[in-house]
């Protein structure tokens, strides 16, 4: 009883540390950034609440998913469902049940009833999914992407199909994001230090071990499955309610693919790797885009061709993972370390 | 010291204050195009723009815009939906009275309700969806182009009356908004056509590899219809139509202006009786020898010919915004609004246009009808619908 408090104490700097630089980002954008730029750190935030999410199963229990986009999808079409104003949805989403065509709810519930949508799922197909191990695995949660994108784009009177779902409110600013990005940090931390992410991290590291001492795999990963199938839908609600538009090819290989490349970058085993690899390469997208418009050197202005960012920025992980194969974080965490700590004093120069 | 340092910083605020107003006036229109500079939608977005930029080069030529020039400023939505509500907020921050976004509704739609948070007018390039408009961003929204729906329609009338075909085979691609559009227009206007009789529907997707099933049903009908009401888009209408012609069906084909342009005919060799409306010919045989013109000062201007008429309703757009703006006398959004609202079949290059205070885009129009023999495509004829499409057919 008395060991609980003291991982918590021994590991909490981690999320604060975390939470911090991001409500620093924000706060120096709200004071001195453009709108444009505040759309840029929104989608940041909206970015490490999905690469967050998918740490939560990817990172503890060492299996690639490829499907979490799916469940950010479902959560933004809950939302939308949810909060599309009664009238827009008669005319565009005839198949919906009475109760939603009828009703319009306040974002906080609707956030969290659409969260909860993916985490039902996830729950569902989960115990047949978890049974799987490795690429087969991997595999699986690709083919749930593709079944939930053709689902999608076909179901035409409850998702409007291919065509693009409007009139949810754009509540989503700065500070929403912020809150629910922070969250996801509190969730996934909580979920680390678990008796749950131990075992699951044991049983990734040392399968046939962990199994030896009583850990049950297929739960373990259930209870992961679910939890970051809970946090993506958040990150698909926050997107939902940003653009105020959804289609569900937004939620298809170009957005599983940017996701998985933030966390491999930062890397995949920390959740440190999972912030930091999200606004790493946010900075570097920002940066080119800034790039893309011209710099003034002199009097001439200097730019890179329309359409060099995603060249560049394909080129900067490349570079990343040659040097740093496993991410820009490793295995560690940031932590806090006082004085007594042994690190410091080993890093210190021997005199 | 002290006063005097009052003295001067109050003679300099009055300069200011009084010099405000003049530079107020003397300032330029901007129009901001939030567009794909790169990526898929840059194909489509890109001539339309250079349409546009034509207009407003010769109407600062001829002295601008209530006196004042117009200047563009541009912002690249990368072809992607979230970039285009980001594209959006930089050209209005860049100070635009009015915001041009992207042809396609889906990848518009997030530039457009930006500039609709801000009460600004949006106008899509050439989106034919009725949702691009009030209907799909709000009422500061409006669309350059012709709805979707007027080509089917004006497809089933103008074969009826010119062609003499009384039976049609709908072939319907359902890819896309637009394939639908043209086919809502066509399902509504020919069964009200005394005579006329759809022998049989099929559907396809635009990347089907084979459409073997959907030829051989073509083929055992009884008689063969008098022409097939095609609704598809580029790139799988190309495989489409060499399959109907392959397979022997000789009957004319009709389609949508999505097809226009003869860079794709090469890949079907020696096709004919294949036709298609167009609001203004890119093949130099425009009955209107001005739009001739324009396309001769687009290929000095930009190095080649508008390789379809999609770049028109660029051209068209800018037109009727800035006569709108000189008729409220200001771009205050609201007064503009009230001006377009009132254009009844307002003359343009193109033909004319109309805004209602219900529809801010075109559900009746005056279309070339372009005809392909021996893969030369050449303007054949013009036809306006009887009746513009209602709004239900539209919406349902």
């Amino acid at each position: 009883m008395t060991r609980a408090p003291s991982i918590m104490a021994k590991t909490v700097s981690t999320p604060l540390i975390l939470i911090a630089i991001l409500a620093a980002i924000a706060i120096a954008v709200d004071a001195f950034g453009s709108g444009p730029l505040a759309r840029t750190v929104i989608e940041m935030l909206i970015r490490v609440v999905l690469v967050v999410g998918i740490w939560i199963f990817v990172g503890n229990s060492g299996i690639i998913s490829f499907g979490h986009v799916g469940f950010m999808c479902l959560g933004a079409y809950a939302a939308a469902w949810l909060t599309i104003p009664p009238m827009l949805k008669q005319i565009s989403l005839r198949g919906l049940p009475e109760f939603l065509l009828e009703n319009q709810f306040p974002f906080w519930p609707s956030a969290l009833a659409a969260s909860l949508l993916p985490a039902v799922f996830a729950l569902i197909l989960g115990p047949v999914l978890m049974r799987l191990a490795g690429i087969a695995a991997s595999i699986a949660t690709f083919a749930m992407l593709a079944v939930i994108n053709t689902v999608y784009s076909n179901w035409s009177t409850v998702t409007g199909g291919t065509s693009s779902v409007i009139g949810i409110p754009t509540v989503t600013d700065v500070w929403i994001a912020l809150g629910m990005a922070s969250g996801a940090i509190v969730i996934a931390w909580l979920y680390a230090i678990s008796r749950s992410g131990l075992a699951l991290r044991a049983a990734r590291d040392e399968a046939i071990a962990a199994q030896a001492s009583g850990v049950n795999i297929e739960r373990e990963r259930l209870i992961a499955f679910v939890l970051s199938a809970f946090v993506c839908g958040a990150a698909g609600v926050l997107y939902a309610h940003f653009l105020g538009i959804i289609t569900p090819d937004a939620f298809f290989l170009t957005a599983t693919f940017v996701a998985l490349s933030m966390l491999v970058v930062g890397g995949i085993n920390s959740l440190s790797g999972a912030v930091i690899g999200v606004v790493f390469i946010s900075v570097i997208i920002q940066l080119l885009r800034w790039m893309e418009r011209g710099v003034q050197v002199g009097e001439t202005t200097v730019a890179i061709p329309s359409g060099a960012q995603e060249i560049a920025i394909g080129l900067v992980m490349i570079v990343i993972l040659i040097f740093r194969p496993a991410g820009l974080l490793g295995n560690r965490e940031i932590v806090w370390t006082s004085r007594r700590e042994p690190r410091v004093a080993r890093t210190q120069p021997a005199e | 010291m002290q006063t005097t340092r009052r003295a001067a910083l109050f003679g300099a605020a009055a300069i200011v204050s009084a010099a405000m107003p003049a530079i107020a006036e003397e300032e330029d229109i901007v129009i901001g195009f939030a567009v794909a500079e790169s990526g898929f939608m840059q194909a489509y977005d890109e001539p339309a723009t250079q349409a546009a930029l034509i207009r407003i080069e010769e109407i600062n030529e001829e002295g601008g815009l209530l006196g004042r020039q117009i200047v563009p400023v541009f912002a690249d939505t990368k072809s992607d939906r979230a970039e285009g509500a980001r594209a959006g907020l930089e050209v209005i921050e860049a100070g635009a009275d009015m915001v041009v976004v992207s042809c396609d509704y889906d990848f518009g739609a997030p530039a457009a309700l930006m500039a609709e948070a801000q009460n600004k007018i949006s106008f899509f390039l050439c989106a034919e969806s009725v949702r691009a408009g009030i209907q799909g961003v709000g009422p500061h929204s409006f669309s350059a182009s012709v709805l979707a729906a007027v080509q089917g329609a004006t497809m089933a009338e103008w074969a009826h009356e010119e062609l003499g075909a009384t039976t049609f085979y709908v072939l319907e691609d359902t890819w896309t908004e637009y394939n639908k559009g043209i086919c809502d227009g066509f399902n509504w206007r020919a069964p009200q056509i005394e005579g006329v009789e759809i022998v049989g529907r099929d559907t396809f997707v635009n990347d089907d590899a084979s459409i073997a099933a959907q030829i051989t049903r073509i083929r055992n009908l009884p008689e063969p219809p008098d022409a097939i009401m095609l609704c598809s888009m580029m790139p799988g209408v190309v495989s489409a139509v060499r399959q109907i012609r392959n397979a022997g069906i000789e009957v004319p084909i009709l389609n949508g202006s999505g097809v226009d342009g003869s860079y794709w005919m090469d890949a079907v060799p020696s096709l004919s009786e294949f036709y298609i409306p167009v609001q203004g010919s890119v093949y130099g045989d425009d009955p209107n020898p001005a739009v001739e013109e324009f396309n001769v000062r687009f290929e000095e201007r930009f190095g080649a010919r508008p390789s379809s008429q999609y770049a028109y309703p660029g051209y068209v757009m800018v037109d009727l915004w800035a006569k709108a703006v000189e008729r409220a006398g200001t771009t205050d959004a609201a007064a503009v609004v009230e001006e377009l609202e009132k254009m009844d079949e307002e003359p343009t290059l193109f033909g004319p246009r109309t805004f209602t205070s219900e529809l801010h885009h075109q559900n009746r129009a005056r279309y070339h009808i372009v005809k392909v023999t021996d893969g030369e495509p050449a303007v054949v004829d013009s036809w306006t619908i009887d009746e513009p499409i209602p709004l239900e057919v539209l919406l349902q």
